[in-house]
């Protein structure tokens, strides 16, 4: 291995590929998806806010109370300003239509035996905080008297809900919405960032190789490294490439939202659970070396680019089945498939990445699944780097599957 | 004692039960154009792919400037039979990534690559994707790109084939001023024509094997049939040890048994007979290939 030829074979894939229509095209259409979303959510924010609004308006409706069961004809001090009491449905229904008040209520006569209770609102709509009001009025009225202070503040709020997750060392974390944003979504989001660069870059890597052979330059080259050297070189120097491609959308996400998306993204679950990030990090490289000398080994066996893509097909298919499984396994990160696919190589970084951004995952499958994947690296990159170099001289035609393994055996 | 550059020894190469390249032993020495020849199929390019280290012989060994190949690729320049360049890159790009892949530091792999684009007359196109030039011009940035790292060796896989004629004369005056320099050539070729114009010795391969090795004007004179060609307007009658004698335009060839043709100028000469021209007819290589793969294939 010649370090130096390698480094300028890494640092030359870097340089031409980024340089790529397709790839800059790329790069830029995901930040800039996403920032249409943003302006097409800030356009739309303004209806759907208002929708929010009346949905936990704050402001306490007035009711038109009409009590027919002679259970609540004593008003509490604290609802007297907005319950205000009327004689007859009708009456009720009136000061709704003069929008005197917001809402009308009827208490039937066997409320107590059926709780019947009539709402009548002006579009037949009841949010959520009305409703809630309603409820405590009448619930703070039947149990005023009947039991002490202490009790009815209790029944009215069981409970005050605290939400702690065990975390993978056994501490315990703060939850709480933020919680899951920080210990879930952006983990997850993060995961399938990665995983998409591995493909692009792995691509990318396809590309150049079926490019070499293709143009037929592969001779010269080949006379002048080896094919090694040449696959860990495109291997690093694209390897780069999908970092860079990392870096841009992290920077536009945190151009975009002014920081906060950065900051949420990458430094608060860093802080919460740096052990993920490093995991992830395992992940990532075990999963680009593994696709990136599988892709090699395909873009340097098809006789055009586009065979070559058939034959990666099959890789990439199965480095996709965890994203494919995502949604299921979004409910239980721990289902026997899930594990299964855990401990297999190709398919262990991505569905790794994906089951520890959704959870705690028993420590057996972590370590199960690196030992794996990095005992299979050096028998992949041996066994990809010899298809690679018989591969890239056989022009013509693609060899069987047969001819590979016979290939292999001789090589 | 010329200088070895390339020696080959006891080479040989399996693919199954093919025998691609079988007990194949030949040298190149310094100043010399080498000709590797044979028909398709023959095991020329499989030879040349394990002297560049591309793949490996299962038998044999290659010595390279007195090394083994892998620790002489600098040193050798490669023209392959299969040729092409990266479509989408810049000329000068190409000419110094190829040149620093040969072990030319990057700054005297520029300075080189102008001086070639120079001579190639691609000076204008320098800006250029490759993609953009026309067949002979990538033609000639192709013959820049085997040659900018200054090798030593230089082994062209039929480098004639599918050029225009003006770069049939380009490559023909490079390879004749390279071999000038003291540089080691060894071409594989088809084109008898070109081969009897440019090399000194040649091999000729056939199934793997070796069937010709030698000066190429020594094996050109052992497989020529005892037969002089004279141009003379005259009738030279009778003379003693022509056996046959074929007239066509002016040109007369005469086959030789008991004479020499040593022996026949001196007759002529005697006889007053005016003679324009002389000469001891010498097969063309084209002939003797043809005999000899011909004579290879009766065998079996």
């Amino acid at each position: 291995m010649n370090f130096k030829k390698i480094w300028i074979i890494a640092r030359h894939e870097y340089i031409n590929n980024l340089k790529r229509p397709g790839f800059i095209i790329w790069t830029l259409a995901v930040p800039a998806l996403a920032g249409i979303g943003l302006l097409i959510a800030t356009f739309f924010g303004g209806q759907a806010g208002d929708f929010f609004e009346r949905q936990f308006s704050p402001t306490t409706p007035t009711v038109a109370l009409v009590d027919q069961s002679g259970l609540f004809s004593d008003i509490l001090p604290e609802y007297e300003d907005n319950f205000i009491p009327y004689s007859s449905r009708e009456s009720a229904e009136q000061a709704v239509r003069s929008q005197d008040a917001d809402l009308a209520v009827v208490v039937e006569a066997d409320y107590l035996e059926t709780g019947n209770v009539i709402i009548i609102s002006p579009d037949g709509n009841l949010n959520f905080a009305a409703g809630d009001e309603v409820d405590d009025f009448l619930a703070e009225h039947l149990l005023a008297g009947a039991v002490s202070e202490d009790i009815a503040n209790r029944v009215l709020n069981p409970s005050r809900p605290n939400v702690v997750s065990l975390g993978e060392t056994g501490e315990t974390e703060s939850g709480g919405i933020a919680g899951i944003i920080f210990n879930f979504i952006l983990p997850y989001f993060l995961g399938i960032l990665l995983v998409i660069t591995i493909f692009t870059s792995s691509g990318y890597l396809l590309r150049s190789v079926s490019e070499e052979k293709t143009s037929r330059v592969i001779e010269i080259v080949l006379s002048s490294v080896t094919a090694q050297e040449l696959l860990a070189g495109k291997v690093l120097g694209l390897g780069a490439l999908g970092l860079t491609q990392i870096a841009v959308w992290l920077m536009t996400a945190f151009a975009l939202s002014g920081g906060m998306i950065g900051l949420l993204g990458v430094a608060l679950p860093m802080l919460m659970r740096p052990q993920l990030f490093i995991l992830s990090v395992v992940y990532y490289l075990l999963g680009y070396l593994i696709f990136a000398v599988l892709m090699g080994a395909a873009g340097s066996l098809g006789t055009s680019e586009q065979e070559s893509q058939q034959l990666a097909g099959v890789f990439s298919f199965a480095a996709a089945i965890p994203m494919m499984l995502a949604g299921f396994i979004i409910s239980n990160p721990n289902v026997t498939i899930a594990r299964v696919l855990s401990w297999i190589p190709l398919t262990a970084p991505t569905m790794m990445m994906l089951r520890l951004s959704m959870g705690s995952v028993p420590t057996i499958d972590i370590i199960g699944s690196i030992v794996l994947s990095a005992l299979s690296v050096p028998l992949i990159i041996w066994a990809g780097a010899k298809v690679f170099r018989l591969g890239l001289l056989m022009y013509g035609k693609r060899p069987s599957v047969r001819e590979i393994w016979r290939l292999l055996r001789q090589a | 004692m010329p200088t070895t550059m390339l020696e080959v020894n006891n080479l040989v190469k399996r693919y199954g039960d093919f025998t691609a390249v079988d007990h194949l032993s030949f040298e190149v020495h310094a100043g010399e154009i080498f000709g590797l020849l044979g028909p398709n199929g023959a095991g020329k390019s499989t030879t040349i792919r394990m002297i560049m280290d591309i793949i490996k012989p299962d038998e044999g060994t290659v010595s390279v400037l007195g090394r083994t190949p892998d620790q002489a690729r600098e040193h050798v320049g490669y023209l392959p039979e299969e040729r092409g360049l990266y479509r989408d890159l810049k000329v000068l790009d190409v000419l110094i990534y190829l040149a620093e892949l040969k072990g030319t530091p990057r700054d005297v792999a520029r300075q080189r690559a102008m001086e070639w684009l120079e001579r190639v007359e691609l000076t204008d196109w320098v800006g250029s994707k490759v993609k953009d030039l026309s067949r002979g011009m990538q033609q000639k940035l192709q013959f820049a790109a085997t040659l900018i790292h200054d090798p030593d060796l230089l082994i062209f896989d039929e480098p004639f084939q599918g050029l225009d004629p003006v770069n049939v004369g380009l490559l023909k005056s490079l390879i004749r001023d390279l071999a000038a320099e003291g540089k080691a050539i060894a071409l594989s070729a088809h084109e008898m024509s070109l081969v009897e114009a440019l090399c000194d010795r040649i091999l000729l391969i056939n199934r793997g094997q070796a069937v010709l090795y030698g000066e190429l004007d020594a094996i050109r004179r052992e497989y020529s049939p005892d037969a002089v060609r004279v141009r003379t307007t005259a009738d030279l009658g009778q003379i003693p040890g022509v056996v046959s004698m074929h007239r066509d335009n002016g040109q007369v060839t005469l086959m030789l048994d008991g004479t020499t043709p040593q022996q026949l100028l001196r007759t002529l000469v005697e006889r007053d007979v005016p003679v324009e021209a002389f000469e001891v007819a010498l097969a063309p290589l084209e002939e003797i290939f043809v005999r000899v793969v011909k004579g290879g294939s009766d065998e079996l």
